[in-house]
């Protein structure tokens, strides 16, 4: 039998028994019975049972199938039957059937893997390994043992048929996907780029793209009308446990289209992706604008997946006697609270007041938490006596409060801290009281961003970035508290709390670019030298349009239900952007860096002891940080010499003992009453004799020029 | 001429009491005496002031010595280019003189001042607070005209250190002294360390040796071919560890910053450039050629170094001690040069590369004849200086 007659494991039927199939895998377990072998062979598709019986198969064959050990890589062929009642093996696809052998080639043998690959119990009933308890790390270094096992196989799959959806659905829809460059120039993105030292042109350097922002405006430019690419961008960003160096987008962008195009295609977009991993999403999803998202639930990503809305009870205590809030009130604050309903045994007023209040408030930022609980008719608390009984009157019904409800309320001066800090209440009260339904999902769309933010000194920057359309165009740009309530055209897509992508309608009009520019205090030179190659292109009749982008990584992981991005990707960084697999990033070799032109970054040409064939007293004072001058050359030169003579006086008279560098070994020593890394003496002493000194420190000279 | 002191004290410590009670010391300035200038003779410590009292220091205090200053040395003590070792006793300024022995300094200081010398066994006396440049090889040498001062402060001195964490974990030797008879003492005498002596020189140690025989030791020939590897290794292992000790002087924490720097490495390479004169220059570029390019080199050193302890340790236990000359004269008449140093120094440069004590005795017929230097076994100080005292003793007409 050849491979062209290879059937898969997981494909068998019971419509199959009876037939000779040729399988080809690796062997995921074993048993043996006395003589009877049983194997579970495992190819992508699969799991199935091949057993290997002396009455069936020749001797040497059982005698091959003994010596089968994990991973090793097989193929068999034999007889489909259907196994005997009571033996089925309902942890796999084909649990009804098994292979009798009677042929069996071992491809290549296999050391014993790192950790267990297999994950399906031989017997029904039975526990197998799964792969939680094993190091991160050395699953990454042996990821390709890794991706063996079914579920990184199934995540793996799953991704797949994920991208394949999007691919179909998106062409369906008109949108050409188009590659553009990973060579680049850096765009205006704000995170770090990953920059590529260019060989040709030394000390110039390519970026990665952060994402394809311009490349896809200028390709609407060009007339393309619509795109889309699943395109691999990069960010050098500080290290957070859920975030890739480099990571999967969905890009997307059309031009003579609206905000409601945009909302239509991804909700059916994403609506099909989730259908992939068996989530029914419901149509339309959720609005809300920036500032209903902020003033709700403290967060432009909110989780809608429950209740817990922020309630603004700031009217209600205008004229209170209980000083705190009046002298918030004075100070132009706010007072927002929540109603956690029907939880007031397990928020007791020791939880509340220790816990919530005299900790976790203040490590949120807030001075203070006031709370009340409902019990018998009425609002009780450690500070109730403070309100009058109108106020407490006028809180039951704006929370609308009935018996077993707490109430929870912040007050300060600033209304960022007030959301911020009642925002991580609800996030923290929602995991600990555990009122997040499991597999629910809450899409909503994130609308009406500010197109601006202070830039702390007087001025401001862009939200987004600066091809952002604001809602409209009559501001004036040296306004900044205009421009500071301007909104944009942008939108997010969030789902759970967690932001899937973002995207808006872009400026199309080259005199409103001109004035955001303004708006943000770049003179024309500046915006030249930044953008002028993607302005130019606005000279020649841009379309309108606008776009969106998807961290599919995140997507898939969030459609898949994984413990992090790292399970929906096949070859991932870890947790310190390494990757244990290849070892990369790592150190290159000097004269690499020499053709790149990247040896002198400390200023010089070429760093001494560093050029080939150099001469060997530059490379020993480089080494050893010794300058010389020209004079001291010869007498160098003869100590070096010198030195050669000694090194063959001692290659000659050396012999096979052991090198001795004492003739009396240290002992083990502690210093009494001395701390590590810290010195007993006083700093003044310390500095006393440095030849510089710049304030409490040592002054130095730059690292780099 | 400058003075002979690089440092006085002003301080007239009148000590208190103690075994070293009005005993006055000259150091030199490499080892640490809080607040008094200490620069161990190198600009890469210039204006370098310590901030706490070597533990030498303390102990010396407290046995009730005085310390009168420091006297100029050369760069880091490394040969005696520069150096006024011995002068403070030969001018009666002080009563003994410490001298950092890396190669022999101690001995040949003694030699110049025509007193005693004394290298005690490497890993007794606790280097904390010494500013050093071969850590492997180097030991604070004593001198004084009186060889009981030189038992008092080795007994003051030595033991361990919980601040010196290169001191072996060895029980401290008993100092007391000793009474020597001659009839049961085996001096052994190494031929090959008179190879190089000249016709004077070479008369006056056959003399010494007479003078030995006559007062009743047995005299033994010994021979060790592979005497010349010594100042090999030392050169090459002295170098390697001098390299990787001159490190730290880095123009932040101590010594002269070369303004101009435009970078970090600039600034390492123009204040380092110009903190080592030229004898301790090449020689950090000796280190630092097997360091980096023939390390190979220094294994092979330390490997002989290995069979060369062997060797040493198999003779003392042939004869009680060795005796043989110190000064061998030889010059090779560029005083700043390694090859000159290792020239006048190969008759002593042997136990700092395995360890034994040597005390140098001045020769008992005149100052202008050279002394020996009589070996004992490691941590056999106090007899070495009990025969010391035997000699002496003897030479006056005594015994």
């Amino acid at each position: 039998m050849f491979y062209s007659q290879r059937v898969f494991c997981g494909q068998l039927t019971l419509e199959d028994v009876g037939r000779r199939v040729l399988l080809a895998g690796w062997v995921d377990a074993s048993r043996d019975h006395g003589g009877l072998i049983f194997i579970h062979l495992r190819d992508r598709s699969g799991i199935v049972q091949i057993v290997f019986s002396p009455e069936v198969a020749l001797s040497d064959v059982c005698r091959g199938a003994a010596a089968l050990r994990s991973e090793y890589c097989i193929t068999v062929s034999g007889e489909v039957r259907k196994r005997l009642e009571g033996t089925e093996n309902p942890h796999i696809e084909t649990g009804n059937l098994e292979v009798l052998v009677t042929e069996l080639t071992v491809l290549s043998e296999s050391d014993a893997p790192p950790f267990a690959v297999s994950e399906k119990a031989m017997v029904a009933g039975a526990q197998s390994a799964g792969a939680e308890s094993v190091a991160e790390d050395l699953r990454l270094q042996y990821r390709y043992l890794d991706i063996r096992r079914p579920s990184m196989r199934d995540n793996l799959v799953a991704r797949h048929r994920i991208f394949q959806c999007v691919r179909e659905f998106l062409d369906s829809r008109g949108f050409l996907e188009i590659e553009t460059p990973v060579l680049t120039m850096s765009t205006p993105e704000g995170a770090r780029d990953y920059l590529v030292p260019s060989r040709i042109h030394p000390k110039n350097f390519y970026a990665l793209p952060q994402s394809p922002q311009l490349f896809k405006q200028l390709l609407m430019i060009g007339g393309m009308e619509r795109y889309f690419q699943l395109a691999r961008c990069f960010r050098d960003e500080d290290l957070r446990p859920n975030r890739q160096p480099e990571f999967t987008q969905l890009d997307i962008e059309a031009s003579f289209i609206d905000e409601e195009f945009l909302y239509d295609l991804i909700e059916e977009l994403t609506v099909r992706m989730f259908a992939v991993g068996g989530i029914a999403l419901a149509r339309p999803f959720a609005r809300m604008t920036y500032a209903q998202a902020m003033d709700s639930t403290g967060s432009d990503r909110p989780d809608l997946r429950f209740g817990l809305r922020f309630v603004d009870v700031t009217d209600l205590f205008s004229s209170t006697n209980y000083s705190i809030f009046r002298q918030i009130l004075q100070r132009g604050g706010c007072i927002k609270g929540i109603n956690i309903k029907g939880q007031s045994e397990r928020l007791s007023k020791n939880v509340l007041q220790n816990e919530y209040a005299r900790e976790i408030v203040p490590s949120f930022g807030a001075k203070g938490m006031t709370w009340m609980r409902a019990e018998g008719g009425k609002l009780e608390s450690n500070i109730v006596q403070f309100f009058s009984t109108d106020e407490l009157e006028a809180l039951r019904r704006r929370f609308d409060v009935e018996d077993g409800d707490v109430l929870i309320m912040i007050a300060d001066p600033s209304y960022r801290v007030v959301t911020s800090v009642l925002g991580q209440l609800r996030l923290h009260l929602a995991n600990r009281l555990g009122i997040i339904p499991a597999g629910s999902f809450s899409p909503v769309w994130i609308t009406e961003f500010p197109l601006f933010e202070d830039d702390g000194e007087g001025g401001v920057t862009s939200s987004h970035h600066p091809f952002t359309a604001p809602e409209r165009t009559d501001f004036d740009p040296k306004n900044v508290e205009e421009l500071l309530k301007l909104r944009s055209r942008a939108y997010d897509l969030v789902m759970n709390g967690e932001e899937l992508g973002g995207g808006s309608i872009r400026i199309s009009d080259r005199s409103l670019q001109k004035k955001i520019f303004a708006a943000l205090g770049l003179s024309e030179e500046e915006t030249r030298e930044k953008f002028g190659f993607f302005l130019r292109a606005f000279d020649f009749g841009p379309p309108p349009h606008g776009g969106l982008a998807l961290g599919m990584d995140r997507t898939v992981s969030m459609i898949l239900q994984t413990p992090s991005i790292r399970e929906v990707i096949a070859f991932p960084k870890n947790r310190r952007a390494v990757c244990p697999l290849t070892g990369a990033p790592s150190a290159v070799k000097n004269e690499q860096l020499a053709e790149l032109g990247l040896l002198n970054l400390g200023g010089r040409d070429v760093l001494p002891g560093t050029a080939e064939g150099e001469n060997r007293i530059d490379h020993l004072s480089w080494v050893s940080r010794i300058g010389i001058a020209a004079e001291e050359r010869p007498q160098l030169e003869k100590v070096l010499s010198q030195a050669d003579e000694l090194a063959s006086l001692a290659a000659d008279k050396a012999g096979a003992e052991e090198p001795m560098a004492t003739v009396a070994p240290a002992a083990n020593r502690m210093r009494p009453g001395t701390v590590e890394g810290q010195s007993a003496l006083s700093r003044d002493q310390l500095l006393k004799s440095a030849p510089a000194v710049k304030g409490n420190y040592f002054k130095v000279a730059s690292i780099l020029e | 001429m400058d003075s002979i002191f690089f440092y006085r004290s002003p301080e007239n410590s009148l000590s208190g009491g103690g075994p070293l009670q009005g005993v006055n010391i000259a150091i030199q300035p490499n080892i640490s005496v809080a607040s008094w200038p200490t620069d161990a003779g190198s600009k890469a410590l210039a204006n370098f002031t310590a901030l706490e009292d070597a533990t030498l220091v303390q102990r010396l205090r407290q046995a009730g010595a005085s310390l009168c200053g420091s006297t100029r040395m050369s760069e880091f003590g490394f040969g005696l280019e520069g150096s006024r070792a011995g002068e403070a006793i030969s001018r009666r300024e002080a009563d003994a003189e410490l001298v950092l022995d890396l190669t022999g300094e101690s001995r040949l200081a003694a030699s110049r001042a025509a007193c005693c010398g004394f290298k005690p066994s490497y890993g007794l006396v606790s280097r904390f607070g010494v500013v050093g440049l071969i850590p492997s090889m180097e030991c604070c040498g004593l001198l004084s005209g009186s060889l009981e001062t030189l038992r008092e402060i080795l007994k003051a001195v030595a033991g361990p250190d919980d601040r010196d964490f290169s001191l072996p974990g060895e029980e401290i030797p008993d100092f007391s002294p000793r009474p020597v008879d001659p009839q049961t003492t085996t001096v052994g005498v190494l031929a090959e360390a008179q190879g190089e002596l000249n016709g004077g020189h070479k008369d006056a140690f056959s003399a010494s040796v007479e003078d030995l025989n006559r007062a009743g030791f047995a005299i033994r020939e010994i021979s060790l071919p592979e005497f010349p590897l010594f100042s090999l290794v030392h050169n090459i292992v002295g170098s390697v560890e001098a390299s990787s000790c001159a490190g730290r002087y880095d123009s932040v924490r101590y010594g002269q910053r070369i303004p101009g720097a435009r970078n970090w490495n600039e600034m390492y390479l123009l204040s380092r450039g110009a903190a080592f004169g030229p004898l301790v220059k090449s020689y950090l570029f000796q280190g630092a050629f097997f360091q980096f390019e023939r390390y190979d080199a220094y294994e092979n050193a330390c490997r002989i170094r290995a069979r060369l302890v062997k060797e040493m340790a198999g003779i003392l236990s042939q004869v009680d001690f060795l005796v043989l000359p110190a000064v061998s004269g030889a010059s090779s008449g560029d005083p700043a040069s390694i090859t000159d140093l290792y020239a006048r120094f190969s008759l002593t440069a042997f136990a700092n590369v395995t360890g034994q004590p040597v005390l140098y005795l001045p020769s008992a017929t005149g100052e202008d004849q050279p002394g020996v230097q009589l070996v004992a076994p490691r941590l056999s100080d106090a007899r070495l200086l009990d025969l010391g005292g035997h000699l002496l003793t003897m030479g006056k007409g005594g015994n």
